[in-house]
């Protein structure tokens, strides 16, 4: 029995009410004024993984996820298919400005303390967009199966297969064993996956935020055209700096030495991997041991889910100067861990690199319950 | 957006607000076709490479698109080259078998076809076909003249005995089609080119 109400609304509107939710959602959301123009970037990482996904789309056509023939069917794309070189670098160069904003959102999330309180839940979907990207990037460097790229992956392999028990199981399971047949093509597999998981984990990210966003009381404005307008103003300055290093720095932040071959005869004299994947992997490579490096790499992640316990202010309270100071000093200290790391190795780096990881547990589990603690009095 | 709105109020003054009014809403109207218009352009051009990278590369777009020299083929003889994986059949016909074949009447052919349905106009002694018969697919034999050719001096499949004149017309057996004609075109005449 259908209601008079049913009766004069269009045929698709009564089914699936889209004007309804765009109404709801943009024409008239109401929103507060003055948002700075950061606060757009989960709809630009939105935006960037998109873009990923289409250019990934395109280069899995020609992709042979076969060791041997990988690295080769990647100089095919970039060499013979149409365009390949320009779909091949906006993958690379679209992965750099992806993680510039991921690492962007996180500082300032940190800055602003917005893990306190109700965005505790949006801090941890960060923590997890964070996460599950960094292994999505490692899995998508290990792809280009280049000099590096491959010995990451051989190291990655056997160190997985040395791990006995239920650690060890989960290599064999993600592996296929160190030397298991097929291993790129799993690698491709889990890099689509999770790159799709991605999507979900920003739509997420995007809603969650939206729902714990204070009330607004004073003149707000409609999100459209107010913010959409603000959107797009973002969204030219992100593809512009995109165009920038597509066009004149397409391998920026790279290991030059990945741009031959992998070799299974020959270890390259630097084997550090991309910008984004630094400071990790030095994390990871500060314990000598296999399942020290994962315990390592587990904890430099969990001060980051402990932040809201380890901040000691009292709810509601605005952070203090010292807490914002300390949070630049990290950003530097972060910084400087994945400089530190991209150096070839030497005595000094190697001190280095352990100073700055002592620094960053520091930051946490020392310097912000103290700070959080003594200011917010 | 906001901004420029009220800019253009800014301009008119206080005496004419609402020509101001129009002119800043006809301002926002034009300033929105410019938006809109360069991002349809700037989504077209992002769009481009994604779309041709799916196109052939041009390497396999030579590769299918071959350019075959049909010169050196003596009469009364076919030259066999593959092409995606078919045999491809040239045949150079002699008077004999161009008189023979010119006036038969198409109905009276199991699969009726005129002789200029089978030869390119201006190169009525070269026939170009595909070399598998069209009823079992197997490759035909009568490429050679000491080769068995059949009745019409044209093909023969030595599978089910299917008959096939020089033309490449069906004449008798199992087979109900006549051979099938792969897209090419005469550059000259010593070249063809296929597909």
């Amino acid at each position: 029995m259908a209601t008079p109400q049913a009766q004069t609304k269009p045929w698709l509107e009564s089914r699936l009410p889209l004007g309804a939710a765009w109404r709801a959602n943009v024409s008239h959301y109401q929103t507060a004024r003055d948002q700075p123009y950061l606060a757009t970037l989960p709809g630009l990482i939105l935006g960037a993984l998109i873009f990923l996904a289409l250019s990934g789309a395109v280069l899995s056509l020609f992709y042979v996820a076969a060791e041997g023939s990988a690295f080769h069917s990647i100089q095919f794309i970039i060499r013979s298919v149409n365009f390949g070189w320009l779909v091949q670098s906006f993958h690379t160069t679209g992965t750099t400005m992806l993680f510039a904003a991921v690492y962007l959102l996180l500082f300032r999330a940190i800055l602003g303390s917005s893990y306190k309180g109700q965005g505790d839940l949006v801090w941890f979907l960060e923590l997890k967009l964070f996460i599950i990207l960094l292994l999505t990037g490692w899995l998508g460097y290990v792809l280009a199966d280049g000099a590096t790229s491959y010995w990451s992956l051989h190291n990655a392999a056997l160190a997985g297969a040395r791990l006995g028990g239920f650690p060890g199981a989960i290599a064999d399971w993600i592996f296929g064993g160190p030397a298991g047949p097929g291993t790129l093509a799993r690698m491709a597999v889990f890099h689509v996956i999770l790159a799709l998981l991605l999507l979900a984990v920003i739509g997420a990210i995007i809603v969650a935020k939206r729902v714990v966003a204070p009330p607004v009381h004073r003149n707000p404005v409609a999100f459209h055209p107010y913010y959409t307008a603000q959107y797009f103003a973002a969204f030219v300055i992100f593809a512009l700096i995109f165009a920038i290093l597509v066009f004149f720095a397409p391998h920026l932040g790279e290991n030059h030495l990945n741009l031959a071959a992998g070799n299974p005869l020959m270890v390259p004299a630097l084997l550090t991997p991309p910008w984004y994947l630094l400071p990790i992997a030095a994390i990871g490579g500060v314990v000598p041991t296999t399942l020290g490096g994962v315990i390592a790499v587990i904890a430099g992640l969990a001060v980051l889910y402990a932040l809201p316990w380890l901040d000691r202010s009292k709810p509601g309270a605005s952070t203090g100067f010292l807490y914002k100071l300390l949070v630049f000093i990290l950003a530097l200290d972060v910084i400087a861990l994945a400089l530190a790391a991209a150096a070839p190795p030497s005595l000094v780096t190697a001190i280095l690199i352990k100073l700055f990881i002592a620094w960053y547990f520091l930051h946490f589990l020392v310097l912000t319950p103290l700070t959080s603690a003594t200011e917010s009095k | 957006m906001a901004g420029s709105g009220t800019e253009a109020l800014g301009h008119g003054g206080a005496n004419a607000a609402g020509h101001a009014e129009a002119e800043g809403a006809s301002k926002r109207d034009f300033l929105k076709i410019l938006t809109i218009a360069s991002g349809a352009v700037a989504a077209g051009a992002i769009a481009w490479p994604f779309i041709d990278a799916l196109n052939p590369t041009r390497e396999a777009e030579a590769t299918a698109r071959p350019i075959i020299n049909i010169g050196g083929i003596a009469e009364n003889t076919a030259m066999r080259v593959e092409w995606l994986g078919q045999p491809i059949y040239i045949r150079k016909l002699t008077a004999k078998q161009i008189a023979d074949n010119q006036f038969v009447v198409p109905a009276s052919l199991p699969d009726p076809a005129d002789f200029s349905d089978r030869v390119k106009p201006g190169y009525d002694s070269f026939v170009v076909v595909v070399g598998l018969n069209t009823g079992i697919a197997c490759e035909l034999e009568g490429n050679s003249p000491s080769d068995p050719r059949g009745p019409f001096d044209g093909w023969l499949c030595p599978c089910d005995g299917s008959v096939y004149d020089p033309l490449g017309r069906l004449r008798s057996g199992p087979a109900p089609k006549n051979l099938v004609i792969p897209r090419f075109t005469f550059l000259n005449d010593t070249q063809i080119q296929l597909g």
